[in-house]
């Protein structure tokens, strides 16, 4: 460790020695700043951080011990190091009982100042590295229970729409079957007939809104590894664009691809990726007013590959694109979209280690874009990685509150 | 013209299911059997003359999948259409690895399955057909000996 990096201060009312100490300091590469008394010292530490303070115990207006108190009381990560006149450890003990870092006798030999200064100086980085963890394992955390809130969501989807999905059967092949009925029936046989063809027929409609959406909580949540292989963006484009293209040029919107060779060709799911893609395309012509345009393009960045969607749309309100991913958010008409079109697909990204951004303007349109690497490695395992070594920490974490 | 009736199985454990949809393919002109599980359905087929077998692969005890490999063994000529009630697809890309025609995800369109019933029954006859022909050329073949 250089001795250069440690930033160090002097208080000491005797100015001799503390110039001395300084100077014999210097000549060993330490730049330590000084102050000659503790009020100083503390305007020192108000206008920037110290990593060891060497405190005189006996100075004029506030005592060493008072200072001490002052800094650990303000700036916690900072080492103090007392300095005593001889025959006056107790001062010295109880400097280290209020967070001194330890105490060394005047008349004080240097090296074993020097010394001193750098073990304090380690143990300032030593905290600062704990710290730096602890924060890393607070992140982890909440991204675990995050993780694990989503998996229990996802669960629970899947449950509920499996046990709705075979009543849902049920409704479905009753309805159809009343329908066949009344087909057949003679025109004089019934009254109101019309009326009951029309109440079947909301019955349909809405059994198929709910097949809808039970459909994709199973596609959530289904438990298919991610199956990578090489992934032609330009072929994946191409048929993902032919699905929506009707239904554009119904609003006579153009649709343009601008693919560059070099990033045609990554390693992923194709399958998975053409259902965002598709997502995204769909939520694109939706958005699209007639005579608009879509742009899709597939880009070299950096490392990794951009696949864009950018429509000429109206816009997402800032207040709703933090809400967008959030699964059920949807504003589009009642029974035209599940609100999970998004939601899923961002599942899906973040499972092929990309990620997808949004930008959007009110009225002027709004621009998805999903980045991926080159070689998607499955994400689940480093999840896995991720979570036992949280767990390890856990226990560490635990055991002594278990004793 | 007149059509002829499909004879079909249909196997599931979700007894109202099964009364509905037999209903409707009964009232479309089919004629269907039902069962309620995988050893109903094989005693069925042993009984009655089936062209095309709707199998539910969730079922308690014998599960879709065995008593496709069963139905496959014992009538290899039947048909068999997987329905899943899962919106997973392996089991019934597994299905049709062991000899299914096809697959429907449960709750299944009306056309759908109407066009997969026909499928599967037409691939019935054309097998039957191929099977009448190869033994009428063996039998020719057996009378040109003498």
């Amino acid at each position: 460790m250089k001795t250069g990096e440690i930033r160090l201060l002097l208080v000491d009312d005797e100015d001799e020695f503390r110039k001395t100490i300084a100077n014999r300091l210097t000549k060993r590469g330490l730049h330590p700043e000084q102050a000659r008394t503790g009020e100083e010292g503390l305007a020192i530490l108000a206008r920037k951080p110290v990593d060891v303070v060497v405190l005189d115990m006996k100075m004029p207006g506030m005592n060493g011990i008072q200072v001490l108190q002052l800094i650990k009381n303000k700036y916690p990560k900072t080492e103090v190091i007392l300095l005593t006149g001889h025959a006056s450890t107790l001062d010295g003990v109880e400097g280290i009982k209020l967070g001194a870092f330890d105490y060394l006798m005047k008349p004080v030999e240097l090296e074993h100042l020097l010394g001193k200064i750098r073990q304090a100086h380690e143990k300032v980085l030593r905290e600062e590295e704990k710290a730096r963890e602890t924060e890393f394992r607070l992140k982890i955390e909440q991204q675990m229970v995050s993780c694990e809130r989503l998996a229990s969501l996802g669960t629970l989807a899947a449950g509920v729409a499996h046990e709705i999905n075979n009543p849902l059967a049920i409704v479905k092949e009753a309805t159809g079957w009343m329908k066949l009925l009344l087909a057949k029936q003679e025109p004089t046989g019934m009254t109101r007939k019309e009326d009951f063809e029309k109440a079947l027929g909301k019955i349909e409609s809405s059994v198929e809104r709910i097949r809808r959406i039970t459909h994709q909580l199973l596609g959530f949540v289904r438990k298919e590894e991610p199956a990578p292989s090489e992934v032609d963006l330009e072929a994946l484009l191409e048929e993902a664009v032919a699905m929506v293209v009707r239904e554009a040029s119904h609003k006579e919107i153009q649709i343009s691809q601008r693919v560059d060779p070099a990033a045609k060709k990554i390693w992923s799911d194709p399958y998975q990726l053409r259902q965002v893609l598709l997502n995204l395309l769909t939520n694109a012509v939706f958005a699209t007013d007639r005579d608009g345009k879509i742009e899709v393009a597939v880009e070299t960045r950096g490392e990794e590959v951009a696949l864009s969607v950018k429509d000429t749309g109206k816009g997402i309100p800032r207040e709703n694109l933090e809400r967008i991913f959030e699964p059920f958010f949807s504003t589009k008409p009642p029974g035209q979209g599940t609100g999970l079109g998004l939601f899923v697909s961002r599942g899906i990204v973040e499972k092929l280690c990309g990620r997808i951004e949004v930008k959007s303007k009110l009225g002027e349109g709004s621009s998805f874009c999903v980045t991926l690497p080159r070689h998607c490695e499955i994400r689940q395992h480093l999840e896995d990685d991720d979570r036992l070594r949280l767990l390890d920490k856990i226990k560490d974490i635990a055991k002594p509150i278990v004793q | 013209m007149v059509r002829i009736p499909t004879n079909v199985l249909l196997v599931d454990d979700e007894k109202d299911f099964v009364e509905m949809l037999s209903l409707r393919l009964n009232e479309s002109g089919e004629r269907v059997t039902a069962a309620y599980s995988g050893k109903e359905c094989l005693e069925s087929l042993e009984k009655k003359n089936i062209d095309v077998v709707i199998l539910d692969i969730k079922m308690p005890g014998m599960d879709g999948i065995e008593t496709l490999r069963e139905i496959k063994r014992r009538f290899p000529l039947v048909e068999v259409i997987m329905l899943t009630g899962h919106g997973t697809t392996e089991t019934a890309v597994q299905g049709m690895k062991l000899g299914a025609y096809d697959y429907l995800l449960k709750p299944a369109e009306f056309e759908d399955l109407t066009s997969k019933l026909e499928g599967a029954r037409k691939r019935k006859d054309e097998q039957e057909e191929r099977i009448r022909k190869a033994e009428a050329s063996l039998l020719v073949r057996r009378t040109g000996d003498f």
